[in-house]
């Protein structure tokens, strides 16, 4: 087992809490924050629901006031992002150690702290800033492009960059090293930890601060995935009989990953490490999922392969779970394809948090990590009637104990992706 | 110790304002022709900026049931389907039953979803007085969206529909990281091969902003050369009387296969993809510091990975992308990491000729690379006229007759301070 790349911090946002313990909280006591959407006159909708952030506190981002003047104007998607990666690198005290070193040894930990980022991209509605000056040109194009800047902020394009959360951490703290933002559906945050993982492993950094972040409710989406029957117009009950589809969800999350060796070097606790990772497509098309799971078994595959670890270790599975018919159940299959009769508890957090798209594999890396830390495994409250054919004995509406110090996190989004993580707990008091 | 898995770049690809294939892109790299015109897809008649390198007379790659993806193809995710297949077929290699699974896919992806028209048409049903109404969207009587162009309008729909089309089942992934995102995607698929986590990678970038509202982006932030009477002449890399670049559009891909593998069925390499660098300036959203802090890594980082010195590299592909800050901060990064052999090494910008291809930039500039190293020719920095006196670099200004490259180097710089460099090896002085 190779766990030379460990976590020493994380931080998280989302509808249930502005921190990784308070969503844990909010997971154990069975409540869920959906409520009707804010920034759009939702009422007649027939899916209105959502989970949003209630409040982001500004000040808690970045001290510096020019700079936190420059980051408000972002995105919402981004000022999550940023949220939760400062939560993460403040209680990582990477940036206090930073300031007691020399000039020297603090540019090369500059340099040797990576960056790598997952988010939507751009979403329907940064291009409503357009709406204005279309409405006005009344379909004359001439016209159009000689009023826009009348109606349309000149640093649109500088807004809309789906790179703004990796830019401004590096303006932020000076980081320098190798970096990556990844623009793939709701695998992004995923593929954000494991790009830094492998980064570390390769010996590109000593360091990485990784962050999934999505603000995905816009307008369109919530009508598109309605129409495509994905949407639930009330609760989301993965692996449920019942089920009916997802609630769209906004929030972030971040991690510290760093090699043992430069942990150690500034005597920081472990929280856990990644253990192994799994990367795979079904190749079947923007909206397709294989009904027998067979991208997202093959990605456990590999990942627990990577990380040497049997499927008899695994103590829980975060589960994908978004709570939609086809791909819980293909989900199920690709669980039990590769734990047979043996499958530790499972369960999603998707019933609470909404499904949170780019950030989602992110914030349940984290969470999953607190759960081993704790020894359990959240319920999915809002489980009625187990699916039959969804693992009905490993999935629970209340909590169960962790089977091992060990969780598997699981995520998938458009195209087909699947990715996997292997994530183990350290031991309180380890460092 | 275990030997490190290497890269060869065995297929190419190009849909690029000069060309819709690799032959045609070389040969007007090679004759010193522009592919910047007035701009002929919409009527910019009302912007500063009339000019752009859009692509021309285009016509996707695709047969049978492969048109019919096109439908899920927004326009610079057609030009990706179209440079994939032409890598696929120049290497001789492409996904089956038995390698599938281990064929990836990592794609510098473009920020545009939604198509012009499509937010004009949404404009006059749901915004008419430009504030949307969005309760009109669920009006019963609004008929359901088109689930097709919703797909279309994915952030990772060109991934989607590149894994589909080729049957790629292995890892895959979508990057951003604005005009860097070509050469990361590249590098990305590198470091993946080395680690064992494919034997193939399609590997490339994809982008298309010459539309209302991609123009208007760039037209806002002053980014973009007005010199809309003299189109072949404004896009003028390290020329003293530079004023902004040029928008160009288009998709480069390659094929990456692990070396040994690649050696054993006589694949023909163009290149060892040899070193990746990434780094970040931390500096301003759209600019390095002067001194080149921040490129000064990327290039260091990228010579150390492949294990080259700085007087081994024959070629510097620039980012060169004809703005004053970017041109002088890559000449002082060029500068440092060097020395003295800065003087020597000969560096060109293809912008100058091709636009800036923003997200497929460092794609097809990887390309160019490779070619350059396989046809031992250099395409020239055009309409360098006047050296900026802080640009005193050995430029290619003219075309030389032949010119045996040992090391390339490709460098792509993004908004948001990602910045990007690859190296590329003679497969001749590649061992084994």
């Amino acid at each position: 087992m190779n766990d030379s790349i460990v976590i020493t911090a994380n931080g998280a946002i989302c509808a249930a809490g502005a921190a990784p313990e308070q969503i844990l909280r909010t997971l154990r006591d069975g409540h869920t924050g959906f409520a009707p959407l804010r920034e759009w006159d939702s009422t007649t909708w027939p899916a209105p629901l959502a989970a949003g952030v209630e409040r982001i506190d500004p000040a808690a981002i970045f001290e510096d006031r020019k700079l936190l003047k420059s980051v408000q104007r972002l995105r919402r998607t981004d000022l999550l992002g940023l949220y939760a990666a400062s939560r993460a690198v403040a209680a990582s005290g990477i940036a206090w150690y930073r300031a007691a070193l020399d000039e020297g040894r603090a540019a090369e930990f500059d340099e040797a702290t990576a960056v790598f980022t997952g988010c939507g991209g751009v979403a329907y509605h940064y291009q409503y800033d357009y709406l204005p000056a279309l409405a006005a040109a009344e379909g004359n194009l001439r016209a159009f492009g000689e009023r826009l800047s009348q109606s349309v902020n000149p640093t649109w394009l500088l807004q809309s960059l789906p790179n703004n959360v990796l830019c401004y951490l590096g303006i932020a703290y000076g980081f320098k090293g190798a970096n990556a933002c990844i623009t793939n559906h709701s695998v992004s945050g995923t593929l954000a930890i494991i790009e830094a993982w492998h980064a570390l492993r390769e010996g590109a950094a000593d360091r990485a601060i990784a962050v999934g972040h999505d603000s995905p409710m816009d307008p369109e989406a919530i009508l598109n995935l309605y129409h495509l029957g994905l949407l639930s117009i009330d609760l989301v009950r993965p692996f449920d009989a019942g089920r009916s589809g997802c609630v769209l969800g906004e929030g972030a999350a971040a991690m510290v990953l760093e090699t043992r060796v430069a942990a150690e070097a500034r005597g920081a606790p472990e929280l856990g490490a990644i253990l192994g990772t799994g990367v795979t497509t079904e190749a079947g098309g923007v909206l397709a999922v294989r009904p027998d799971g067979d991208g997202e078994a093959r990605a456990i595959e590999l990942a627990l392969q990577e990380a040497e670890v049997a499927p008899s270790d695994v103590g829980l599975i975060a589960a994908h779970g978004n709570g939609t018919i086809n791909s819980d159940l293909s989900e199920a299959a690709a669980i039990r394809r590769i734990f047979g009769s043996e499958i530790p508890p499972v369960t999603s957090f998707k019933w609470a948090l909404g499904h949170t798209m780019a950030a989602a594999g992110a914030i349940d890396a984290v969470i999953a990590l607190g759960c081993l830390r704790a020894g359990i495994v959240p319920g999915i409250a809002t489980l009625r009637d187990p699916d039959p054919q969804c693992l009905p004995h490993s999935i629970s509406a209340s909590e169960t104990a962790a089977r091992g110090d060990i969780a598997l996190v699981l995520g998938r989004g458009f195209g087909g992706m699947n990715t996997a993580l292997v994530i183990k707990a350290s031991p309180d008091g380890a460092s | 110790m275990l030997v490190r898995r290497r890269v060869a770049i065995t297929g190419l690809g190009l849909v690029t304002p000069l060309g819709n294939s690799t032959a045609t892109t070389w040969r007007a790299l090679m004759a010193g022709r522009s592919g910047i015109a007035p701009i002929r897809g919409f009527d910019a008649g009302g912007y500063p900026v009339r000019i752009a390198a859009e692509v021309k007379d285009f016509e996707p790659r695709t047969q049978g049931a492969h048109h019919k993806l096109l439908k899920y193809a927004v326009r610079h995710a057609a030009f990706a389907l179209s440079a994939a297949a032409e890598a696929i077929d120049d290497a001789g290699v492409g996904p089956c039953a038995e390698t599938a699974n281990r064929w990836g896919c990592v794609a510098g992806s473009g920020m545009m979803g939604v198509a012009f028209d499509e937010l004009a048409q949404f404009q006059r049903r749901f915004a008419s007085g430009g504030k949307l109404a969005a309760h009109a969207l669920f009006d019963p009587a609004t008929p359901a969206p088109d689930p097709i162009a919703y797909a279309r309008n994915q952030a990772n729909a060109g991934l989607a529909l590149l894994v589909q089309r080729f049957g790629i089942r292995g890892y895959a992934s979508s990057v951003h990281t604005a005009c860097a995102s070509g050469g990361q995607a590249i590098g990305q698929a590198m470091r993946l091969i080395r680690r064992g986590g494919a034997d193939f990678v399609l590997a490339g970038g994809f982008d298309s902003m010459i539309n209302p509202v991609g123009l208007a982006g760039f037209c806002m932030l002053g980014a973009l050369s007005t010199d809309n009477d003299m189109p072949a002449r404004a896009s003028r890399p390290f020329d003293r009387s530079r004023n902004g670049f040029v928008l160009g559009e288009g998709a480069g891909f390659l094929v990456l296969e692990e070396w040994q593998a690649a050696r054993r069925r006589g694949a023909r390499i163009y290149a060892e993809l040899a070193g990746d660098g990434n780094s970040l300036s931390s500096y301003r959203i759209t600019d390095s510091h002067p001194s080149g802090d921040g490129p000064i890594q990327a290039m260091r980082w990228a010579l150390a990975d492949a294990g080259a010195r700085p007087s081994e590299v024959g070629y510097i592909n620039a980012h060169g992308t004809s703005t004053l800050m970017n041109d002088r901060s890559e000449c002082a990064a060029v500068r440092s990491v060097f020395g003295p052999h800065a003087a020597r090494v000969k560096v060109s910008s293809t912008k100058s000729l091709m636009g800036h291809l923003v997200s497929g930039a460092g794609a097809v500039e990887a390309a160019v690379c490779a070619l350059a190293i396989h046809h031992s020719q250099l395409p020239v920095s055009a309409n360098l006229d006047q050296p900026d006196p802080q640009c005193d670099l050995n430029f290619v200004r003219e075309p030389a007759a032949s010119c045996r490259v040992g090391i390339a180097m490709s460098n792509s710089f993004g908004f948001g301070g990602s910045n990007s460099c690859l190296i590329f090896r003679n497969p001749e002085d590649a061992a084994g």
